[in-house]
């Protein structure tokens, strides 16, 4: 039986996101990639200074923003139509190159999550395979349009504030903020080298990229971003303020910082440890977090390769990412040295440099098919 | 033969040819010049005094062979004095309408055939519905005839705006199915949807709103509905006031409406007529009693078996000391005592009345003091799963759902702990969240974040605030409320 049931309410303008969207992601889910192990590194060499590199990491990608919200802004049609107008049958090594970049963006967090997931889910010994499970989450996500993560945004305005208020508000008591004086106390190398290592945890314009280069520019979008970038850093900077005044010297051996941060409120003993209810919730976000480069790779291989079957694309990327953090999670600490540092060039060219060079993109005029008109429901 | 015939005999032929049961009858009698007419009908779902008052009779004393300048159908049409009255040539029409309850008059020398609607189907009263019941606000329900609930709906609703458009779904059953919206408000493109794909299923036999209600699901295989139920004619009213679009179907109670939300599920009619704040503290009551009934079961099993944590320390003790002698794992436990509280469920629907309360009895006082007695089962593991229960019906469109859901948790639980619960989760909520019925996404207005619909979803506003119509609807007439100038003066 043939219909058409579903065809009035899916225009091409449904698959894209809007300005509101991209805002609430800068604000609400890059906060979550910074929670796991950036603290314990920046801590590790910033010490008390910790908030100076991550200030630093922060001011350097909000200028990265701002030029492609710049080239964003200049155009009537999307940034990724322009680049297939002018990069024609080139566009294709564009996105396999970034296919790649997200696929090897991603290997850290997963190690990560996987050792997050075993610590703040588990007390007893889990078996490897316990971690199998979130393949199938991120398979289900690599497998859906860009629609979803702007959906998945809005959610998270929700998920993301309630949990996060609600752990600050148990942990707030807890803290000495004296722990981070005196400022500038760290050697400016050591504040350096933080900034350095975490470079791969702070490459916040690239995961803004797709959801940029996939949507329409609108007036004022631009200010609403930024304001949604600077309310995602002042959540990550009070959260590592917070995190040092509660370990102060300890705190480059705390991982997994926000699992923990709010455990020393003394009612907890009492009713037992219902911060980790708010745990499990911020951990949805950063679930999704995670896969969201594997998602990304996922749409551009199926774009470069006009692969339009992306539930197999995805099933095949997730078989490989799970064999990856099968086998290799024993060699955490190796993978860390090499792709936190021998391999950083490759997040500046690919997240600090490339976007850059939007600049030179002529700007594009709109087609009779682009529509600027709002989608409620996108 | 298509169409009928100026020759009585013939046309009675073809039709009893077309219709050989024995329950359609032809009532024969002649008008005062001794022309001869018919009523064929189908027995029992006729008021055959009504036939004998207002056509019989009448008739009876009409003189057909008189000249007159007047033709004979219209003559006839005169003389009946009847209120439902249809003129039609098609003999296939005529069949679908004697097998609708409809009698159907021919006369000897007319070419058509006159439709009587003297219709008289078995209805039930209206009562109060058993699964909406509201202590305050409008107790009316719908009931099977379709008939009745559009005349229900006609009643709230007195606006040339409301239109009904009622399709036949069923090649056996020939259901009406009828679909009402409001003219100018609702989105038309979802009733042309709906129609669309009503038009293009061949299906049997449609006994009730919920075989209609899989055809229009988006998603098959979905464990969530996407389509929204109710047995009340006041919120079926103010759905369709809201910019939806209302399926009414004959033989069924339940009214559907689309485009469907999840947040509908919390909400109860009652929460329009008592206070905001009143009904703002029972929505977050629901929604947490839906968190409970689902996600404790799931938790404890969680907590005894990977996370320990998550209970307090006394209370861990505690459900130690009263499982420690248990043959059963945590996760069995759980599984063997939500297992008795489904099969208590489903027998205590079915049993007899009479039966019913002895069996409540034996099954929750008998049963489980015995199993806890006998140490097979612990009682924290009953108390988990009775609050979960009880939580469960506190929404109650959601209690099929909830309940798989459930399962699934614990299970989940059991196997991986708490990661599982998280993750299945955030499957859920994608799941959701990239879910879309009738050009509405399920999970609005928090995703997509639609600000102003906000203010009906687990939080409820005054209704001064609510003036403007859900946008997630996209009706073209978005105000609902509006004071007028000199009214407004009147006030101050």
């Amino acid at each position: 039986m043939h219909h058409t049931f579903e065809k009035p309410f899916h225009s091409p303008l449904n698959e894209r996101v809007v300005g509101r969207q991209i805002a609430l992601f800068a604000a609400f889910v890059l906060p979550a990639t910074k929670l796991l192990e950036a603290p314990s590194i920046l801590a590790k060499y910033a010490m008390g200074d910790l908030l100076v590199p991550a200030l630093l990491h922060f001011l350097l990608q909000a200028g990265i923003l701002a030029v492609v919200l710049f080239v964003v802004s200049r155009s009537e049609i999307t940034l990724f139509e322009r680049l297939q107008h002018v990069l024609k049958k080139g566009v294709i090594v564009l996105y396999l190159l970034y296919a790649l970049y997200f696929l090897f963006a991603i290997l850290l967090p997963l190690l990560d999550l996987e050792k997050y997931a075993y610590a703040a889910f588990f007390d007893t010994a889990p078996t490897t395979f316990s971690f199998l499970f979130f393949f199938f989450l991120s398979a289900f996500i690599c497998a859906k349009g860009m629609k979803a993560v702007g959906r998945f945004s809005d959610l998270c305005l929700f998920l993301f504030l309630f949990s996060f208020v609600a752990l600050l508000t148990l942990s707030v008591p807890e803290t000495d903020f004296t722990h981070l004086l005196p400022f500038f106390g760290t050697k400016f190398q050591d504040t350096m080298c933080a900034f350095k290592y975490t470079t791969p945890h702070f490459s916040d314009t690239i995961l803004l990229l797709p959801l940029l280069g996939n949507y329409q520019y609108k007036k004022k979008d631009a200010p609403k971003i930024m304001l949604g970038y600077a309310i995602g850093a002042l959540c990550t900077l009070f959260f590592l303020a917070v995190f040092y005044g509660i370990f102060s010297s300890v705190a480059p051996r705390e991982h997994y910082a926000f699992s923990k941060i709010a455990q020393y409120f003394p009612a907890l003993s009492v009713i037992g440890r219902i911060d980790l209810l708010f745990v499990y919730l911020l951990s949805i976000v950063l679930f999704f977090y995670t896969a969201l480069p594997a998602q990304y790779a996922t749409h551009l291989f199926s774009r470069a390769c006009s692969f339009e079957r992306k539930a197999i694309l995805s099933a095949i990327l997730n078989f490989g990412l799970f064999l990856f953090v099968f086998f290799c999670n024993k060699y955490y600490n190796a993978f860390y040295r090499v792709i936190g540092g021998k391999l950083l060039w490759i997040f500046w060219l690919f997240a600090d440099i490339f976007p850059l060079l939007l600049l030179l993109l002529p700007n594009g005029k709109k087609t009779k098919n682009a529509s600027t008109k709002e989608n409620v429901n996108a | 033969m298509n169409t009928f015939s100026s020759n009585l005999t013939k046309n009675v032929n073809a039709l009893k040819k077309a219709l050989p049961a024995e329950d359609i009858l032809t009532y024969e009698f002649l008008t005062a010049d001794e022309t001869r007419c018919a009523v064929v009908y189908a027995d029992g779902i006729v008021n055959k005094q009504l036939l004998g008052d207002l056509v019989a009779r009448p008739l009876s004393r009409l003189s057909l062979a008189e000249k007159s300048d007047i033709p004979v159908a219209e003559r006839i049409e005169k003389a009946l004095l009847f209120p439902e009255l249809k003129k039609l040539t098609a003999i296939k029409d005529a069949l679908t309408e004697i097998l609708d309850g409809n009698s159907l008059l021919l006369v000897d020398g007319a070419s058509d055939g006159f439709v009587v609607g003297a219709k008289f189907l078995p209805v039930r009263a209206i009562i109060e519905p058993p699964t909406d019941i509201a202590v305050k606000g409008p107790r009316e329900g719908f009931i099977e005839d379709i008939k009745t609930n559009m005349a229900l709906v006609r009643k709230r609703l007195k606006t040339p705006d409301l239109r009904f458009e009622t399709l036949r779904v069923g090649k056996r059953s020939e259901t009406a199915v009828s679909i009402c919206w409001l003219d100018g408000t609702s989105e038309l493109s979802v009733k042309d949807a709906i129609k669309e794909k009503l038009n293009a299923v061949d299906l049997d036999y449609v006994p009730d709103s919920s075989y209609i209600a899989a055809i229009l699901s988006p998603r098959k295989h979905s464990v969530f509905h996407t389509l929204g139920k109710t047995e009340k004619p006041d919120i079926f009213a103010a759905k369709l006031c809201e910019g939806r679009v209302g399926i009414l179907v004959d033989g069924s109670p339940i009214a559907l409406t689309a485009p469907f939300l999840l947040t509908e599920d919390l909400q109860s009619s009652e929460d329009y007529f008592v206070s905001p704040f009143m009904a703002t503290i029972y929505r977050f009551l629901r929604f947490l009693a839906l968190f409970v009934a689902i996600f404790l079961p799931a938790f404890y099993v969680a907590a005894q078996l990977f996370k320990m944590q998550l209970l307090p320390l006394g209370l861990m003790l505690t459900i130690a000391s009263s499982v420690r002698d248990l043959p059963l794992s945590p996760s069995m436990e759980m599984f063997v005592v939500l297992f008795l509280l489904e099969v208590l469920k489903e027998a205590s629907i079915r049993m007899p009345k009479y039966v019913g309360m002895s069996l409540s009895v034996v099954g929750a006082l008998v049963l489980g003091e015995t199993a806890v007695s006998a140490g097979f089962l612990s009682t924290p593991a009953i108390i988990v799963v009775a609050f979960s229960g009880i939580c469960l019906y506190t929404v109650p469109n959601f209690v099929e759902t909830g309940s798989i859901l459930r399962w699934i948790f614990l299970i989940l639980a059991g196997s991986i702990g708490p990661f599982g619960i998280v993750l299945f989760s955030a499957f859920l909520l994608y799941y959701l969240l990239s879910s879309d019925a009738f050009g509405a996404p399920i999970l609005a207005p928090f995703s997509p974040l639609v600000r102003r619909d906000l203010r009906d979803t687990v939080v409820k506003y005054d209704l001064y605030s609510l003036n403007q119509r859900p946008r997630t609807f996209r009706s073209k007439n978005r105000t609902r409320l509006r004071f007028k100038k000199s009214n407004k003066k009147k006030e101050k």
